[in-house]
């Protein structure tokens, strides 16, 4: 199976794009559907279309990505968000998109995830896990609590029930250029040929993740901005 | 007009744009009775065993069945490939349309197929049974995308492709047209492949 170059693209709540820095700083990338469709044309391998929800009540995500739903693009495309009970049957009513991120979720809603799998199957399902290692402990973000916390082996276990793939967010190292933090694969406890890693990944990282069997990268704007060429990275 | 199968489940909207691309008109079918003679799709992104309750609970089921047999294409996308052969392991197992005779079963260890292997098809090399009309364009050829966790293992005589992992990328039996990665969001070589098969 081929390494796959991904793109993940954050959605401000003005239906933007946005990019977020170290997880703290944002900055409007521009029109949402035209990074998309740039995405396309550059035939990016997959794209993550992110809403950055945090907290509960209404995240506002369906609205979102109803107007997401009425761009024509050839790319595979995963959605993630505030996708809740609430609003799960609406966003996948009529799905114009191939994969489900989720965050939150996975700390605390079985049930979100038995239903979304019944609707999209499981094949659909990938978590989002942004995370920051601090004195040799990993932590984990909530997006509900807002707040990082550790993961214990049991929860593993349902991450890897109850997905097909991870995105692993080195939340220290995003929108930079640093390189990932591949100390992380210490502690996390899924299969390799299943991660895709994100955050500060340099062509050096792209080298590593392939050498050690992971199914890929997402990159941020460095994609948008052409300073990779997706078809040389491949 | 192309029939797409609408049971609320699957990526329809992309099966839409992907036609849109190449200017065919379709339109979404829910019962029976709205269905044309041309091409019937089923699309994939959703599990067994939903699917095919929905099939069964508004007749479609039967319908596709019965049009397959008066040489009607079909063409299966990701699961809706899967569900054309007999039985899948999904869901616990769950009896399908039985179109193509074989099984669905896991990918050895329960692994995952995910991401794009490379993909040819020269229509001169099927033989003349394949419902595929004469057009300037033979081949396409490329990458296509996969996303899936079953194979479907086929005990009949088709014109099947593997990929290099031994999965069964596609299989075409006359009218019959299967394939299990998604050429809806397989870009440029998606598109090429749709306008050859149409």
């Amino acid at each position: 199976m081929s390494f796959r170059i991904s793109a993940t693209v954050l959605i401000g709540h003005n239906g933007n794009a946005i990019q977020s820095y170290g997880f703290k700083k944002k900055r409007i990338l521009g029109n949402l559907q035209k990074v998309l469709k740039f995405l396309d044309a550059y035939e990016v391998d997959e794209i993550h279309a992110i809403v950055p929800f945090k907290g509960e009540g209404d995240s506002g995500s369906s609205s979102i990505f109803s107007h997401l739903s009425e761009l024509s693009i050839s790319t595979p495309l995963g959605i993630g968000g505030g996708i809740t009970e609430r609003n799960i049957e609406e966003i996948t009513q009529d799905p114009f998109f191939e994969r489900c991120i989720f965050n939150s979720a996975i700390f605390n809603n079985p049930e979100l995830l038995k239903k979304t799998k019944s609707i999209m199957g499981h094949q659909s399902m990938v978590a989002s896990i942004p995370f920051i290692i601090n004195d040799d402990n990993l932590k984990v973000y909530n997006s509900k609590s807002d707040s990082f916390q550790a993961i214990k082996d049991e929860l593993w276990k349902e991450v890897e029930s109850n997905f097909n793939e991870i995105l692993l967010l080195d939340t220290n190292a995003e929108g930079d250029k640093q390189g990932f933090n591949f100390e992380v694969l210490k502690y996390v406890k899924f299969p390799i040929d299943r991660i895709i890693i994100s955050g500060g990944i340099t062509k050096n990282d792209i080298k590593k993740a392939k050498k050690i069997g992971m199914a890929g990268v997402s990159i941020d704007n460095f994609a948008l901005h052409s300073e990779y060429s997706i078809r040389a990275l491949r | 007009m192309i029939n797409i199968i609408d049971v609320g489940l699957g990526n329809i909207r992309s099966i839409e744009y992907w036609l849109d691309r190449s200017n065919l008109f379709y339109k979404r079918v829910s019962k029976v009775e709205s269905i044309t003679d041309d091409a019937i799709i089923i699309p994939g992104v959703a599990s067994a065993g939903e699917y095919m309750h929905r099939l069964k609970k508004t007749g479609l089921d039967k319908e596709i069945i019965e049009r397959s047999g008066q040489e009607q294409k079909i063409i299966g996308i990701c699961l809706g490939f899967q569900i054309l052969t007999d039985y899948s392991e999904e869901d616990g197992g769950t009896e399908c349309l039985g179109i193509l005779k074989g099984s669905t079963k896991y990918i050895d260890e329960h692994k995952t197929h995910n991401g794009w292997n490379s993909f040819y098809l020269d229509t001169r090399k099927l033989s003349k049974n394949m419902h595929i009309k004469k057009k300037q364009k033979k081949i396409a050829s490329g990458r296509v995308y996969f996303n899936h966790e079953l194979k479907v293992e086929l005990d009949c005589k088709a014109y099947v492709k593997s990929t290099g992992d031994g999965v069964t990328s596609f299989a075409i039996q006359n009218n019959i047209f299967g394939f299990q990665f998604h050429p809806e969001k397989s870009q440029k070589t998606g598109q090429e492949l749709l306008e050859l098969i149409v």
